[in-house]
């Protein structure tokens, strides 16, 4: 391990600089999107960075070097204490100086009191295999249980094929004693073997770190770390994925990871349930021909009879802007307590259709106003071409377009939030303010989608 | 590891053989040495007493380094045996180690029979019965017992 370089956060930034592209406007609004991500007076803020499995290694072994020097037990060992300690090296070094034997035991180095039978050998011979054997041939760790060299490595084989490297113990009966790196490493010799041994201790230790996360993005290598472990949001600027840094989910505020992982559980049991939903089409309620939703806005205008209503409910629009939004808040029957078995069913079934159907709504307008957002750029260049307004002036236009994303975001993840929230004074707040948070998407949504001025005076909602 | 029947297997049969855990026959199959044909006595003071219990146990490829796959051929009413004679046990599963062996496993089995575990069932309609009434629950494994496992093998 080379000293030079060893702040592993500088391979990101470095690559982050080689990113001259040679489109400027594309530079540009690269430059932005991440602007809006991730800036230090939003609310949402967090810091993080992203690593290589380089730099992962580099970090661990720091840390398992440091370890090994401060407290004098072999790197192997070190690791293993390291792994069931969250990777705090002080904490070890703590504990170690408190009670070095209960450190020892408590991590499965050495052996618990109750397993001191020793399963040594009668006349050398392998207890496993019964092969009579030459004494030093026999071989194994702190814990006194001796095998053959050839049981040990059919036991790691088997169990390195099943997954398991951080978690391999000894043979012995009732022997919980953790097989340290190097042990394992002298006895298996397939180079495959070897490969997959690592690559399995490696997720291990990754997954008992308390700072890094593997990116979930399919197939992706890197590793998000994190000072805190909160429940924030990441965005792995390889594949793109957004996700909590605490659950690897999706990003779910304000929802919490219990009921995020609580909801799409049930989003998954009830698919079938809630599969009528999903059909895009609903009749104008006025002069009911067929409308087809191809915008993210709920504010619908029939094109035939420009009547303005609600995609949600149907209702008038008239009644939804100006003062009281009332769609996003589902209305209990208050008698429900009285009602039959059957009737509850179908009013607990009623209940979530409600918050799926305003959920799925969200998630379905968040894609259609990605591809507005392509329709946008196309906008803008034609006005620019056009001479009316410059790029400055139309800027506003794509924040706009990009601060509606966020709050839709938002606002899709307050419907599990609300499906869970026992009844109150604390739903009807937070009801009140997921309703206004509606209009106004639905509001900036109608707007965005419509933007034919530069006139940066008019302020949106 | 192709090719003669491992030492180990060689000598825990022999063992067996030599000297036999009480309650518990174990019998290798003349075509294939790793396959035992097991007869377990259902133990004193259990619902299952006076009953003989046909198990199959094998002994895959790994053996010891992978646990012997066992499973009850006689029909039983226990909370953690389902009706395909699958067995909850964790030494048939994580808990297994090549420490242990054919005997081992055999008596763990015996004391499962002792002791049903509805907390952790594999048959969960049983083990249910078993949590609700627990004196009916044994009743029906009496009856199952005497039904499916006769002692003395019937006259064909």
């Amino acid at each position: 391990m080379s000293e030079e370089d060893s702040d592993y956060g500088d391979c990101s930034d470095d690559e982050m600089d080689d990113d001259d592209d040679d489109d400027v406007y594309g530079d540009y609004y690269k430059h932005e999107e991440v602007e809006m991500e991730n800036k230090k007076d939003d609310p949402e803020y967090f810091e993080f960075q992203l690593l290589k499995v380089e730099d992962v290694d580099r970090l661990l072994n720091e840390n398992v070097e440091a370890l090994s020097r401060a407290i004098n037990v072999t790197p192997s060992l070190a690791k293993v204490l390291l792994h069931s300690h969250k990777w705090s090296v002080q904490d070890v070094i703590d504990l170690h100086k408190k009670d070095s034997l209960k450190l020892l035991v408590d991590s499965r180095v050495l052996p618990s009191v109750k397993c001191t039978e020793r399963v040594l050998s009668r006349n050398f011979i392998c207890s496993v295999c019964m092969q009579p054997s030459l004494a030093d041939a026999l071989c194994g760790v702190s814990c006194g249980h001796r095998f053959c060299r050839e049981c040990w490595q059919m036991h790691f084989q088997v169990q390195i094929q099943n997954g398991v490297s951080t978690e391999l113990e000894c043979m012995g009966k009732d022997c919980n004693v953790l097989m340290p790196e190097d042990f394992v490493l002298s006895i298996v010799t397939n180079p495959r073997l070897r490969d997959k041994y690592q690559e399995y201790g490696f997720q291990d230790h990754v997954k008992s770190h308390p700072e890094l996360r593997f990116c979930p993005g399919p197939n992706c290598p890197v590793v998000i770390r994190a000072p805190v472990d909160k429940a924030k949001r990441v965005v792995c600027d390889q594949c793109k994925t957004c996700f909590c840094f605490h659950c690897g989910l999706e990003y779910h505020a304000p929802t919490g990871c219990e009921t995020i992982k609580r909801w799409l559980t049930k989003c998954a049991d009830d698919s079938e349930t809630a599969n009528y939903i999903s059909a895009h089409t609903k009749d104008c309620p006025k002069c009911n021909v067929c409308i087809e939703k191809n915008g993210g806005c709920n504010h619908m205008q029939c094109a035939k009879c420009k009547h303005d209503f609600c995609w949600m409910c149907l209702g008038d629009w008239k009644n939804h802007g100006s003062e009281y939004y009332e769609c996003s808040r589902y209305k209990e029957n208050p008698n429900i307590a009285n009602e039959s078995a059957h009737a509850q069913a179908r009013e607990a079934l009623k209940k979530y259709l409600f918050y799926f159907e305003r959920w799925e709504n969200h998630a379905k307008s968040l894609k259609l106003e990605e591809q507005a957002m392509k329709k946008i750029r196309a906008r803008i260049e034609e006005k620019v071409m056009d001479s009316s307004g410059t790029w400055i002036d139309w800027q506003y236009l794509l924040d706009s377009a990009m601060l509606l994303k966020k709050c839709r975001y938002t606002l899709q993840y307050t419907y599990p939030y609300a499906y869970y929230l026992e009844k109150g004074s604390r739903k009807e707040l937070f009801e009140y303010q997921q309703a206004t948070l509606e209009a106004e998407v639905e509001n900036l949504s109608w707007k965005v989608e419509r933007a034919e001025i530069t006139d940066r005076g008019v302020r949106v909602g | 590891m192709s090719g003669g029947l491992p030492r180990r297997i060689i000598k825990e049969t022999q063992r067996l053989q030599a000297e036999p855990v009480p309650g518990i026959v174990a019998i290798p199959d003349d075509s294939n040495a790793r396959y035992f044909h097991v007869d377990v006595a259902g133990p004193k003071e259990s619902p299952y007493e006076g009953g003989v219990f046909k198990l199959e146990l094998f002994l895959p490829e790994e053996y010891p380094m992978s646990a012997p796959k066992v499973r009850f051929m006689t029909k039983i009413y226990h909370p953690n045996i389902d009706k395909l004679g699958r067995i909850c046990l964790d030494i048939l599963k994580d808990k297994w180690s090549p420490a242990l062996q054919i005997r081992t496993v055999l008596l763990s089995i015996q004391a499962l029979l002792s002791a049903p575990n509805p907390d952790d069932p594999l048959a969960n309609d049983v083990a249910e019965q078993w949590k609700v009434n627990e004196a009916q629950a044994i009743e029906i494994a009496k009856q199952w017992t005497k039904r499916y496992a006769p002692s003395q093998p019937m006259p064909s």
